[in-house]
């Protein structure tokens, strides 16, 4: 009752903020569901797209959405070389263990590094890109959404369908999923596995270049930021299923929809502990997620 | 063997040598009784970690206060005896602060100890000073139980925290009178550690002691990734005030979301921190324009001194104080003050002295137009200034509003909120 007037904004926010966790958790699950990695340094890399978009609007000043067209390639290329120069010597070292623990380990170092090589370079300043869409905001209907968050949504919508079309439909997506079903079979058929790891891992973190681009209207930029999404793609993950493209999205608008929801019932620090509260719930019942199958790939 | 007894032979020699020279020592310090010409004071702040750049900037407030005591003749009472100060580095460690207040005292026989810039800190060093009967001032740490533990040997500069949320409210009383707006209602929008608990629990106390209601408390996690539903769920309620306490990427965030939602109290009242942070500006542009904040010193306040001392750091070390330097030079000057009345280095005498302590004049107005300490070593009156964020020329600035008296000539406070760039 006594929420009644805005309780549309809440809803719309709730899955705006969600499309954009879902739009982190796409990188993530994708090159689980390929590689069987589980990426501890994705909220890094998030933070270093985030820190790229910033300098480059900073001292170009352009819509910054046209940003994607510049960072996402650049991302691409330093996922790929990661996974070529990094990621691969490792993983060909362990082919034979059974619980390749070392990427683990490896991702984990790679975020502290990333980390750590952005405080150096920009310092613990908390900045801000104040874009033309930064404080702009669209009404509809008595809903008031902020711009950027609504293109955020728009963007998240249109990337996710693509990327799920091209797995589906196109030859690399094919590779890449076959790759990610049975890596040994995939390379008897003629597939070359190495390389599809490598773009797998790139395009992971170009679809992380472009959600960074979809916060940085609205959100801090600082070397720790990843921190922040870090935890959440996690949850996001599991709650949609390992690997599940689909899952990434729902899964991101459910959670989105809890924090947006839930806080109008109870403080905010309460529905932060709900969130978790569902994630080991998914984990007992469901540990597969909502739509995580073996077979999805 | 031969071996073994010659280097018993050095030792020997090198104890007798020690002991020999602190003869020596002891011998001259006995000739010097009637002149002291020199008064050690150990200070503890941080010197590296975190915390290394807010105890350099109250290390340079010190020196800047001493070099001027020393130029104006030193201690007079005892012969214009000099300070000097000996700075032991904390590293914003409690356990490194009790050690090193164990050292100064026992090893280089300081006068008196001063200093630390984190409570966590000031409450186990003060501990050692208490044990020792060395005086302790403490110029910054604010947290209340500093001064409630019964020490006769601590006395503390700096407000108590609850003090700030103390004067926020009868800010809010004061302007709802001076302007005619009534003001029923309060939100309180606070990061849930123990830095937001704490001011809600003294918010607590005060708000409903002015008659005021408080409509929402909101807790929520400073790392969250979106604060609309807060600011939403604040929206709904429609308070005619809403108080916060953040750190500067939550201030940010919130600040940006109420500006796009347009919420409109009559008043936003920060609570230092992220409010505080030169970043703020940066990240909020114009959306934190009439916003208030209170803190104990701001360089545009119109007090005694404050306009002169500040232009002369700033020419020695190049930026502005804060208000954690204006009062560690403030302290400087208690402890002169003090070492002037007691005209000995005695413990007894000078805590005697400092707990009579009663300064109306002199450089220490910048902070306080009276420091005097009451029994538990409180600083009875430690004063507090609101300031508005406003634009001055093109740019962002905080212009000191409260008390009126204090307040930078010429700025009216603007109440009730106006909106963003109205």
């Amino acid at each position: 009752m006594m929420y009644k007037m805005d309780s549309l904004s809440v809803i719309v926010n709730g899955i705006s903020m969600g499309a954009i966790y879902g739009l982190i958790a796409l990188g993530l699950t994708l090159i689980f569901g390929i590689m069987k990695i589980i990426n501890f340094a994705h909220g890094a890399l998030l933070m270093l797209s985030m820190m790229c978009s910033y300098w480059t609007w900073k001292y170009t000043g352009i819509n910054p959405y046209l940003l994607i067209i510049m960072i996402a390639p650049v991302m691409f290329v330093i996922g790929y070389s990661t996974e070529r120069f990094f990621i691969k010597p490792v993983l060909d070292a362990q082919k034979d263990v059974r619980e390749p623990i070392a990427v683990l380990l490896l991702t984990a170092a790679f975020a502290i590094v990333l980390e750590n090589l952005s405080l150096m370079l920009f310092g613990a300043d908390y900045v801000m890109a104040k874009t033309t869409v930064t404080d702009a905001t669209i009404a509809f209907g008595g809903v008031t959404l902020s711009a950027a968050r609504f293109y955020a949504l728009i963007i998240a919508l249109v990337i996710s369908g693509g990327f799920y079309l091209f797995l589906q439909y196109t030859e690399l997506g094919r590779k890449l999923r076959s790759c990610g079903q049975d890596r040994n079979t995939a390379s008897l058929m003629g597939i070359d596995v190495p390389k599809t790891f490598a773009i797998a891992f790139g395009i992971g973190t170009a679809l992380l270049a472009v959600a960074a681009i979809t916060l940085l209207p609205f959100y801090y930029v600082h070397p720790t930021v990843g921190n922040v999404f870090m935890t959440k793609a996690f949850i996001v993950v599991v709650l949609g299923g390992l690997g599940s493209v689909p899952g990434a999205l729902l899964g991101g608008i459910i959670i989105g929809l809890i924090e947006s929801i839930g806080a109008q019932y109870m403080t905010a620090t309460l529905t932060t502990v709900i969130v978790y509260a569902i994630f080991l719930l998914i984990l007992f019942i469901k540990p597969s997620g909502l739509f995580g199958s073996r077979l999805e790939w | 063997m031969i071996k073994i007894r010659s280097t018993k032979v050095i030792g020997l020699l090198l104890v007798m040598v020690m002991l020999l020279s602190l003869v020596a020592g002891c011998g001259g310090g006995d000739s010097k009784t009637t002149t002291v010409e020199e008064i050690k004071i150990g200070n503890i702040i941080p010197l590296s970690g975190s915390a290394a750049p807010l105890g350099k900037i109250g290390q340079e407030a010190r020196d800047m206060a001493v070099e001027e005591i020393n130029a104006a003749g030193g201690i007079k009472s005892m012969g214009g005896a000099q300070i000097k100060m000996l700075y032991a580095d904390s590293k914003g460690d409690p356990a490194t602060g009790v050690s090193e207040a164990e050292r100064l005292i026992t090893l280089e026989e300081v006068a008196l100890l001063t200093g630390t810039y984190q409570s966590g800190v000031a409450m186990p060093s003060t501990e050692v000073a208490e044990r020792y009967g060395i005086p302790f001032v403490v110029p910054v740490p604010s947290e209340d139980a500093i001064t409630e533990r019964g020490f006769k040997n601590v006395f503390r500069l700096a407000e108590k925290t609850s003090w700030r949320n103390r004067d926020q409210v009868t800010f809010i009383k004061e302007m709802a009178e001076k302007f005619n707006t009534p003001v029923k209602t309060v939100a309180l929008i606070y990061e849930n550690t123990a830095w937001g608990q704490g001011a809600v629990r003294a918010w607590e106390k005060y708000i409903p002691e002015a008659g005021l209601e408080i409509v929402l408390k909101e807790p929520y996690p400073s790392n969250s990734s979106d604060l609309t539903p807060v600011v939403l769920k604040a929206k709904n309620l429609n308070p005619d005030i809403i108080m916060m306490v953040s750190y500067v990427s939550d201030a940010a965030l919130l600040t940006n979301t109420f500006a796009e939602h347009k919420v409109m109290p009559k008043a936003y009242i920060g609570t230092s921190g992220g409010f505080a942070d030169p970043a703020y500006f940066e990240l909020t542009g114009d959306n934190c324009e009439y916003y208030f904040d209170i803190a104990t010193w701001e360089p545009d306040v119109n007090r005694p001194f404050s306009a002169d001392v500040n232009k002369a750091f700033k020419e020695k070390y190049g930026y502005s104080m804060n208000a954690e330097a204006v009062k560690a030079y403030t302290a400087m000057y208690v402890i002169a003050d003090a070492l002037e009345r007691a005209g000995s280095t005695d413990p007894e005498a000078l805590r005697k002295a400092l707990s009579e302590t009663n300064i109306t004049e002199g450089p220490s107005q910048m902070y306080a137009s009276e420091v005097v300490f009451d029994e538990t070593g409180q600083m009875v009156n430690a004063p507090l200034v609101i300031s508005q964020m406003r634009k001055v020329d093109g740019k962002m600035e905080r212009v000191s509003v409260w008390p009126e008296e204090e307040a930078r000539p010429g700025m009216e406070i603007v109440w009730p909120y106006p909106g963003v760039g109205k």
